[in-house]
């Protein structure tokens, strides 16, 4: 209870935070509609010449475009913030400003993940919902609750699983401070934007278990086609659940290593 | 000119980033993705039989060379003129006995040489996994270097031109990212502009963004040929010329207006 407390006052902190520079909602709307209007005519100048791109089709394609937007935007809205003040540029742990995160009588990786919140990202998980939306209509076949259920539970174990890779991460930086560790996942997670067979074996054997890009979005959008295993349902939830432990103990542990800066 | 000045900046620039390589190689390698991503989607619709006329090697060689060159013509030092006007620190510059251009000149040298330290043995080793086709003739090798100076020179002046807004308006850098998403689209990234629906490459052919990146690689690759060819180095020439009495109308006009914020 408390913790739920805490969460909707970073939440209104935050809001308040972006009210302040109202200009911003322009520029963001304006990079959302690029992304998303980028993202959709690739998709369109590629079906225009293809028919079917190893086995997915074009409605297929846009609803793994939409699992792609929704989670961006997901990290945008409530982990990206927080992590980034951490670990990004000039973050917590190369200034030494972690020291005022670490005497609050909370969780610490609770503080380091739900601080900061971009209330902003809501304008693209909007497109993203509604690339999915459309996607669904034009995948032509009504959702069973099965389907749904299982492309919730998919994109959970997804979403788990950005947050995990992220945290693990943001726990390196404490060995190797000023090393931008999450930029190269902000890079590789573009991959996911189309289906993770495309790529040769080498890449697609990294993508599955050493990033997860593929079971993080290919796995969503085949649920949301009905073209899931019950196989590959309870093995992205049972690896968003190994990383997200993995992810706790590497954090904890750099943790434990942080011996402020300078003073 | 003070040439001697100008030099000694770019060296000095070039030595204090390489120290910081590590950061730049970071930067390099989330720009080389894009292209990637579509060297595989386009080699993985061309596996069984051409698309558009192009093979499997043939989408490999475009995308590998596209890679190299598009770092070459990126100027990053578009996304820092406006912050320099922003905070002030432009005053520094206009004291300075040499044109401020030499100040972007030297971080466009710089960036080149610490980029393409990552760029070249990353697309070589890709070249060597990937077995690229392609057929160049002395002609398309011969025109490719003024092509690919003319692309520089154009993405150059064209950027620089939109971050100098920065002097009327403080979110001008919006603007750059709608030129970046223009450049994904037209400029031969998503798909070689070959490749695009019939009025959407006509659009192509006349803006100015794909002479800043995948004309040189159509010459190189002989894609682009006889009086196409000429006509397309025309074109580029051309834009050039509009991007730099454009950029020397803005500087002139806006640095009348500029009120030197800060200390």
């Amino acid at each position: 209870m408390h913790y739920v407390k805490l969460l909707r006052a970073f939440i209104g902190v935050s809001l308040q935070n972006s009210l302040a520079y109202r200009a911003n909602f322009w520029i963001s709307l304006l990079n959302a509609l690029l992304n998303l209007g980028t993202g959709v005519l690739g998709l369109g100048v590629l079906f225009s010449q293809v028919a079917t791109l190893n086995g997915w089709t074009w409605p297929a394609t846009l609803a793994l475009l939409g699992v792609y937007l929704t989670l961006d935007a997901l990290r945008a809205l409530c982990i990206g913030p927080s992590l980034e003040a951490l670990a990004g540029m000039d973050g917590e742990v190369w200034t030494g400003r972690l020291d005022f995160t670490l005497v609050r009588p909370v969780d610490v990786q609770f503080l380091a993940s739900f601080r900061f919140w971009q209330p902003l990202a809501l304008l693209d998980l909007g497109l993203g919902v509604g690339v999915l939306g459309v996607a669904l209509v034009r995948l032509g076949h009504t959702l069973t609750l099965v389907n749904g259920l299982t492309f919730v539970l998919t994109l959970a174990a997804g979403f788990t699983l950005l947050y995990a890779i992220l945290l693990a991460l943001t726990g390196l930086v404490f060995w190797s401070p000023g090393f931008l560790f999450t930029w190269i996942f902000h890079s590789l997670f573009q991959l996911g934007r189309y289906p993770v067979g495309l790529y040769p074996g080498w890449l697609r054997l990294v993508l599955t278990w050493v990033v997860p890009v593929g079971v993080m979005t290919t796995v969503p959008a085949q649920a949301l086609a009905g073209a899931l295993t019950p196989a590959a349902l309870l093995g992205s939830l049972g690896l968003a659940l190994l990383f997200l432990l993995g992810a706790t103990a590497l954090f904890r542990t750099g943790l434990r290593r942080y011996a402020s800066a300078s003073s | 000119m003070n040439l001697r000045g100008g030099w000694a900046l770019i060296q000095s620039t070039w030595a204090s980033w390489l120290q910081y390589r590590s950061f730049f190689f970071l930067l390099a390698f989330g720009w080389m993705i894009p292209p990637l991503i579509y060297l595989f989607v386009w080699s993985t619709a061309a596996g069984g039989a051409p698309v558009g006329g192009l093979t499997r090697g043939e989408f490999v060689a475009y995308y590998l060379s596209l890679v190299v060159v598009n770092q070459i013509t990126y100027s990053q030092t578009n996304w820092t003129v406006g912050d320099v006007i922003r905070s002030g620190g432009l005053n520094a510059q206009l004291l300075r006995p040499l044109s401020p251009i030499y100040h972007a000149l030297a971080s466009e040298v710089a960036g080149k040489v610490v980029y393409l330290l990552f760029v070249i043995p990353v697309a070589a080793v890709l070249a060597l996994l990937l077995h690229p086709e392609a057929q160049v003739t002395l002609q398309g090798a011969l025109l490719f270097l003024p092509a690919l100076g003319l692309a520089w020179a154009l993405r150059f002046f064209w950027g620089y031109w939109l971050a100098l807004l920065a002097f009327w308006a403080t979110r001008a850098d919006a603007l750059l990212s709608l030129q970046d998403a223009l450049i994904f689209l037209l400029g031969g990234q998503v798909a070689p502009v070959a490749l695009l629906p019939g009025w959407l490459q006509a659009v192509a052919v006349a803006l100015p963004f794909r002479y800043m990146v995948s004309f040189p690689v159509e010459v190189l690759l002989g894609q682009v040929a006889g009086p196409a060819l000429w006509a397309g180095l025309a074109v580029q020439a051309g834009w050039t010329a509009v991007a730099v009495v454009l950029f020397s109308l803005v500087w002139r006009f806006g640095v009348r207006r500029y009120a030197a914020v800060g200390g």
